[in-house]
């Protein structure tokens, strides 16, 4: 059974060899190319190296066509990236400086075509070409509610989200959701199977309840409904999401749901309660200190709280760069040794 | 008249403006509806119930004191509880705090009693400010003086800046992993502090993400302490003033 079996069976629910095992490995394919994270990300064909040679080694399931989360706002008119030695880099010039810069704000119209995608492409194309249909090719793909604050930082989105001016919030959820409809599409047309649809807006840790309904829910559906919600999986970063599973069902209709290391793994599989994969996520800073019993006694917690019943994946969040390897080797190890075997019960 | 935080207001010297029963029961309307506004993260009736209160003979120092802060406390205790707050909420609660201390204050019959001063940043390539900006709204209200460094700060630069404020703490706020532990970030201001042998005269803070998935790494980082959110920071670096002031 390959690793793309092992994905479609989880989320249909049939027997599988083990549970599939997702490591999201992204800075550190710089350090198996010997290359700093600049010269690593500025190359489509270096980082497809980087992550095929990472499966490889580690031989986890999925395959990243991630580069960094910055790159959206490259697309967007970005110039400046800040790099760092040892974790992501930041965006060093907002796109937008003032909310009163929002009309300006011009959105691609073929994003697949566009010269700051091309080098996704390229990583696309090898990831394709080496290993498509066998393993999973997961894309990162901000919301509409959420991708403001990459393009104006966190403090000025929050800011005019919740004061205002609303004609300028809305223009500019209007053009973010624009620019998702037609990323998700080019990141399909690219040969990506898993579309991770990022939105910590989508958590009521980060928002009320009530904006969570009268704001996030309806620009979801603006996001998603063009082009459906196959192979999307809901993630809120690392913010919980666990008492919104049943709206997302309900009106997205999206099935495998990223949980948060903070959402409790029982509840998020009740709430799914079989409609779809739910994926438990390890708390992944931890890693970089625990000793290898503390890495297989989380792990364990995780799957057995998550594998009764199947339709369950193991999952990391943000995989830091100081985390030793041996440390990712226990990790992996332990999940394919208590995530193994008959998962449907 | 004190607020809960013992915060001293500078009005509770004069027995003819003590809060009696009669006040508090004209006060509760405002208090409620401020304090509902805020959990609706509804600004613009926030800032209603304020402007209300003052046309109704509030005063300023009442809408600080008794309705802003309280306010802020009411979410802290709400959070020790374990009742889901937003982020959204802490943001709306503090930027409505900075607002009415800055239109407040100079209104106030009598300059309030200043609790510290805290000089507070991002650490270095660290470009997350909305945990700091909560924060400082928090800590306007609670009568602390804040030096805000900005972002992207030199390990160096919050020493001195805390030296020239003559500070009691200093307040390193990271988002990324690599910012939190990294060798120019919490560690390096600590190791500063050592060499110049300043660490009885300041205390170090610290607050994101990464110290929530860990609540040990504030101490692997040298620091004296951090807040789970940049509400519960208010009182995490009040209670370091007061530790530094009684030394």
């Amino acid at each position: 059974m390959n690793s793309m079996e092992r994905l479609v069976a989880a989320i249909q629910g049939k027997p599988a060899d083990r549970i599939p095992i997702f490591c999201n490995l992204l800075d550190q394919g710089a350090r198996e190319l010997n290359l700093s994270l600049e010269e690593y990300y500025s190359k489509g064909e270096y980082v497809a190296e980087g992550q095929l040679k990472m499966r490889e080694k580690y031989g986890y399931d999925n395959l990243w066509s991630l580069f960094y989360v910055g790159k959206e706002a490259e697309l967007l008119g970005c110039r400046r990236m800040i790099f760092a030695k040892d974790g992501p880099p930041n965006v060093g010039e907002m796109v937008l400086r003032r909310p009163e810069d929002i009309p300006a704000l011009q959105v691609p119209d073929d994003i697949y075509s566009h010269p700051a995608f091309e080098e996704q492409r390229k990583c696309l194309r090898i990831l394709r070409d080496e290993a498509g249909g066998k393993y999973p090719i997961c894309a990162y793909l901000t919301a509409s509610m959420t991708l403001p604050a990459i393009l104006m930082g966190m403090e000025k989105w929050m800011s005019l989200l919740l004061t205002g001016p609303t004609a300028l919030r809305d223009e500019l959820l209007h053009k973010c959701s624009l620019f998702f409809q037609r990323e998700i599409e080019a990141y399909r047309q690219a040969g990506a199977d898993v579309l991770v649809y990022s939105n910590p807006f989508g958590s009521t840790d980060f928002i009320t309840p009530k904006i969570f309904q009268e704001l996030s829910l309806p620009w979801m559906q603006k996001d998603l409904q063009p082009g459906g919600t196959a192979g999307v999986v809901y993630y809120c970063g690392s913010s919980p999401f666990n008492d919104v599973i049943e709206t997302v069902i309900e009106h997205l209709g999206i099935q495998v749901f990223y949980l948060s290391p903070m959402d409790d793994i029982r509840t998020g599989k009740r709430r799914v309660a079989g409609r779809g994969l739910t994926c438990g996520v390890i708390n992944d800073i931890l890693l970089i200190d625990w000793t290898r019993e503390q890495v297989r006694a989380e792990v364990r917690r995780i799957i057995e709280a998550g594998k009764p019943g199947g339709r369950f994946l193991f999952g990391t969040l943000v995989m830091p760069f100081t985390i030793p390897e041996d440390n990712i080797r226990v990790m992996l190890e332990a999940a394919c040794e208590f995530g193994e075997g008959e998962t449907v019960c | 008249m004190q607020s809960g935080s013992g915060i001293k207001t500078g009005v509770e010297d004069r027995p003819d403006e003590k809060m009696d029963a009669a006040r508090q029961v004209f006060l509760s309307p405002f208090i409620r509806r401020y304090h509902e506004a805020i959990l609706d993260t509804d600004h613009p009736f926030a800032r209603q119930v304020v402007t209300e209160g003052l046309e109704q003979g509030i005063l300023p120092e009442e809408i600080l004191f008794k309705i802003v802060l309280p306010s802020i406390e009411q979410i802290m205790v709400s959070v020790s509880e374990a009742r889901d707050i937003s982020l959204a909420q802490y943001f709306i609660a503090s930027q409505i705090a900075s607002e009415v201390v800055e239109e407040l204050i100079p209104r106030f019959r009598q300059s309030p009693d200043m609790v510290g001063r805290v000089v507070i940043g991002t650490a270095s390539g660290d470009f997350h400010g909305l945990g700091k900006r909560i924060v400082i709204g928090c800590l306007k209200a609670m009568m602390v003086e804040v030096f805000d460094l900005g972002l992207n700060v030199a390990p160096e630069q919050f020493v001195e800046a805390a030296l020239r404020a003559n500070a009691q703490v200093i307040g390193i706020s990271a988002m990324m992993i690599h910012t939190a532990r990294g060798e120019n970030g919490c560690r390096k201001v600590r190791q500063i502090l050592k060499e110049q042998c300043l660490e009885e005269r300041f205390r170090i803070a610290v607050g994101g993400a990464p110290y929530r998935f860990n609540p040990d790494l504030y101490r692997q980082v040298g620091a004296d302490a951090c807040a789970e959110n940049g509400i519960a920071a208010g009182k995490v670096i009040t209670g370091l003033i007061r530790e530094v002031q009684r030394r």
